[in-house]
């Protein structure tokens, strides 16, 4: 790593004299190792060590963009001449420049850097990863007679080294690891087939608790064995925080203030207002300790910070880059975000969750007269459109009726939009649950009130 | 990209401590993409990316590396590290290399590495002024031009090589519309395997011109129906259902997994009579099209369901082995990083024999839907949903209001049972399809199709 950024660094500099004004160089480099086991035999294993860099440079307040997965030799020169022609190319505009020094500095991030990353990590061997994915293989099919298979069971981790380093100065580092399992069941019972799934995400793969994804995968899919479609109707449903955090990953979304500036937003001039009918409060939270999205500083640099999005339901602040800050006349919130090396920094969540409340979600469906237990949903991508905010998905669950769970359904759809959703949402429980999703969204469950559901 | 001998050299040492098949794929690739946001261009962005996946099968096995270069040392020691993957008593060999080729030719005429930014900028400029100009409820519009230049050389210890040179260009028009509080969008894309001639026959006013006519109408949708109705479902990028809902099921890994609805139906009647499905690797041209697959293996056209009955699943070359079945060029990868997989090219609904008009005028009271937002589907279960983003209320054989928020639900193998009735208007729509973290490029396609009843998911009861 030292060496690349010694490289990047010389590279820049002798572009710097030449014809950029600004530049900033993002480096990337992972370890990665993947398992897939099926029926007791690795299936696919596969491993990497892997590099790249971005380049953004600025002219003229025009920004040139460029990547490449070759950083040694010529290639960086290359790579670097070509963002430079890129920045020709591209809008010149008053707020495209790099963040300055005071907003490296303010507010310093006071974030822990040893627990974005597990050293344990290296005591679990290759063997040790596969034995684990066999075992969990084991374990789940026997957690119920009606268990026909394993549709996808998927180890993975992750090492990795970011640095940014750019032309005002900044230049600073982190690790970190991660472990990820997924395990998909099939279920049979006569001619019916349901199938249910779960995962582990943590810093190292010891974390992961196995027996816990064995059970609720094997729960999702045979609770759902005999379900029948029901007809069309209006009533209450629970959210499985597996199914609320999908929804609050659309939201997180539209708080972004990219979005908002663009007119794609459905909270575009609602900051003030009371979006939620009930006090929830909602938060972006790119230091929360045990948040898998935490990170000391955001993908150009600034500091991580403690963003309350929403307030007793009031729409407080969107979250922010540092170009969107200056266009709003705001400090960036450090939600500059990057999915790879072969982006220049958007505006993206972290660790964005709801609090959840004390009451459980017994208490809560005790008092459900009738309604909808919905455990999972699917065609999120094409069923939700962020900015008309309309939503009309897939549903399978359990009918409730008298606060007791009686047959489970599927093949209907539910059908709202973002601030109907908002409004109806009426309870939390105290179950919060986070799940990887272009950043780390956490939920507990949901009560909805009076929702439509097409069936029969 | 690679010398003959130093494939073999990797080829071996790969099997070197056993093993029944080892593969080397390497790749350079540049691509470019500029967008256009807010009335100007906002990102231009270009990449580098150069690696080789090396790929040892042992049995049910697969050990996979690649490496961020094309260095022979670093592919040779890569192989070495790869090889100890396997310990058996005897060592695999691979067999001389001999050339693999491909029917699929085609002609480029305006390489992307010719083209200046500049005339990509007047394409995305002439978009946005379009679009803007179409209506004055167009708030937004987001248009974006990617183009990309690839080499590959592939090579197997079962004595084959490919060398593979790919252009692809695409564009995308995404417009917002705005009246009172009520905001839609609307989306669409150009894209082929080839070079920039795609934007001849102002192919670009057209699209920026469909994306602003669909956002533009949908702002006075009604709210959509719920409950169980006939739909006729457009042509073109309706053809997502079949790829969703059966096309997948198809793939012979989910097949092998058991985790298919379609397994164990070769040659049984899984769709109405009229139904011919297939999926053609080879359609000049087009977005899913190609050369070779992901594994060097020709592309070709396979016929999935001929007039109801399953003629045949999509392979790779792991998969076809494991079911004693001929690989049908369907190992495909994102790049260097990934394992292939079965996967469709361009799949479609054949032509049947019906017009639009007729069809339409079928249906007493239903919905047309016209295009579709995407869809994912369950194949273990052949359960799906799509969200419809143009949809119509049929009423006495009339199309009449337009419909928001809605979706299609249902059941894959019981829908291609309800299929009644299929137009002449075969078309067909790019797009790009997810499976095991990979994305690829695909076309779907099919003429006007009437399902006879599905669930369609809407706000009113």
């Amino acid at each position: 790593m030292k060496n690349i950024i010694e490289l990047c660094k010389k590279a820049a500099t002798a572009a710097g004299r030449k014809n950029i004004d600004e530049y900033e160089v993002f480096i990337a480099s992972s370890i990665h190792n993947e398992i897939e086991v099926f029926n007791g035999n690795v299936e696919n294993l596969s491993f990497a060590n892997t590099k790249g860099i971005g380049f953004r440079v600025f002219k003229e307040k025009r920004m040139g963009y460029a990547y490449t997965s070759n950083v040694y030799g010529q290639e960086l020169e290359k790579c670097l001449e070509k963002a430079i022609e890129n920045s020709k190319i591209t809008g010149a505009d008053d707020y495209n420049f790099l963040p300055s020094a005071k907003d490296y500095n303010y507010p310093a991030s006071d974030i822990d850097r040893s627990m974005l990353f597990s050293e344990r990590i290296y005591k679990y061997s290759t063997a040790d990863k596969i034995n684990i994915a066999k075992h969990l293989e084991s374990i789940a099919k026997k957690k119920d007679k009606r268990i026909s298979g394993v549709s996808e069971l998927i180890y993975n981790d992750n090492i990795s080294e970011i640095a940014i380093i750019n032309s005002n100065g900044f230049e600073d580092s982190y690790r970190t690891s991660s472990a990820f399992i997924y395990l998909g069941l099939i279920s049979r019972s006569g001619q019916d087939t349901s199938t249910g799934d779960y995962f582990g995400y943590e810093r190292c793969p010891q974390d992961i608790d196995i027996e816990s994804i064995a059970e609720n995968a094997a729960v999702r899919s045979v609770k759902l064995l005999g379900a029948k479609k029901i007809k069309s109707q209006s009533l209450d449903l629970l959210l499985d925080p597996f199914v609320s955090v999908q929804f609050l990953q659309v939201i997180a979304g539209i708080t972004c203030a990219d979005a908002v500036q663009k007119g794609k937003s459905l909270f575009a001039g609602k900051i003030g207002s009371k979006v939620f009918s009930k006090d929830f409060n909602i938060f972006d939270d790119g230091t929360l300790k045990s948040g898998m999205a935490s990170k000391p500083f955001d993908a150009e640099g600034v500091p991580k910070g403690k963003t309350a999005v929403f307030e007793k339901g009031v729409l407080k602040s969107y979250l922010y880059n540092t170009y969107t800050a200056r266009k709003d006349d705001t400090r960036s919130t450090g939600n500059a975000s990057r999915s790879s090396y072969k982006t220049p920094p958007e505006t993206g969540i972290s660790n964005f969750y709801i609090e959840p409340s004390k009451i459980t979600v017994e208490e809560i469906q005790s008092k459900i007269t009738r309604g909808f237990y919905v455990m999972d949903i699917i065609g999120l991508h094409s069923g939700i459109n962020p900015i008309s905010g309309q939503i009309s998905v897939g549903a399978k669950g359990i009918f409730i009726e008298n606060g007791e769970k009686t047959f489970p359904v599927k093949e209907v759809t539910i059908a709202t939009d973002i601030l109907s959703f908002c409004s109806s949402l009426s309870e939390v429980a105290d179950d919060l649950k986070f799940m990887p999703a272009s950043g780390y969204v956490g939920s507990p469950s949901m009560l909805l009130n009076n929702i439509t559901l097409s069936g029969i | 990209m690679i010398e003959k001998a130093t494939a073999k050299k990797i080829l071996n040492i790969l099997l070197k401590n056993g093993g029944d098949f080892s593969e080397i794929y390497a790749q350079k690739r540049i691509s470019n993409n500029l967008r256009l946001e807010d009335e100007k261009i906002e990102n231009s962005s270009s990449g580098f990316e150069i690696g080789c996946g090396l790929r040892l099968i042992s049995k049910e096995s697969t050990f996979y590396a690649y490496v961020d270069s094309l260095e022979k040392d670093a592919l040779l020691n890569a192989a070495k590290v790869l090889s100890a993957a396997v310990s058996e008593k005897i060592k695999g060999r691979a067999i001389d290399l001999n050339e693999r080729s491909s029917r699929y030719k085609i002609k480029i005429e305006s390489h992307p590495s010719d083209i200046k930014q500049q005339y990509k900028k007047s394409i995305l400029d002439e978009i946005n002024t379009s679009a803007r100009n179409y209506s004055h409820h167009i708030i937004q519009v987001t248009a974006n031009i990617s183009d990309l230049e690839e080499e590959v050389f592939i090579a197997n210890s079962k004595g084959f090589f490919a060398n593979d040179s790919i252009i692809k260009v695409f564009a995308a028009v995404n417009v917002v519309a705005k009246k009172g509080s009520e905001i839609r969008t609307g989306y669409k894309s150009l894209a082929k395997t080839k070079g920039f001639e795609i934007f001849n026959n102002n192919k670009a006013e057209d699209l920026s011109a469909e994306a602003s006519r669909i956002a533009v109408t949908m702002l006075d949708a009604i709210d959509a129906p719920a409950g169980i109705m006939p739909a006729v479902i457009g042509n073109a990028f309706g053809g997502v259902i079949f790829h969703e809902a059966c096309g997948h099921g198809l793939e012979a890994d989910a097949v092998i997994k058991d985790a298919s609805v379609y397994k164990n139906k070769l040659g049984t009647k899984i769709a109405s009579d009229i139904v011919t499905a297939v999926d053609d690797s080879t359609l000049p041209y087009h977005w899913g099209s190609y050369s070779y697959d992901g594994e060097g293996f020709p592309s070709k056209k396979n016929i999935l369901i001929e007039e109801g009955i399953l003629k045949g699943y999509l392979f790779d070359y792991k998969s076809s082995v494991k079911m004693g079945l001929e690989q049908t060029g369907n190992g495909r990868r994102q790049s260097y990083r990934d394992i292939p997989v079965p996967r469709m090219s361009n799949t479609y609904i054949d032509k049947g024999k019906g017009s639009r008009k007729d069809i339409i005028e079928s249906v007493k009271k239903g919905v047309f839907a016209k295009e579709f937002a995407g869809g994912q589907v369950d194949p273990a279960t052949g359960d799906f949903v799509f969200g419809i983003s143009e949809g119509y209320m049929i009423k006495n054989g009339n199309i009449c209001e337009p419909i928001k928020g809605a979706t299609l639900i249902g059941n894959g193998p019981k829908i291609l049972k309800k299929i009644e009735a299929i137009g002449t208007d075969l078309d067909f729509a790019p797009g790009f399809c997810g499976k095991a973290g990979q994305s690829v490029s695909n076309e779907v396609g099919q003429p006007t199709v009437l399902i006879s009843s599905i669930t369609v998911g809407g706000t009113k009861v």
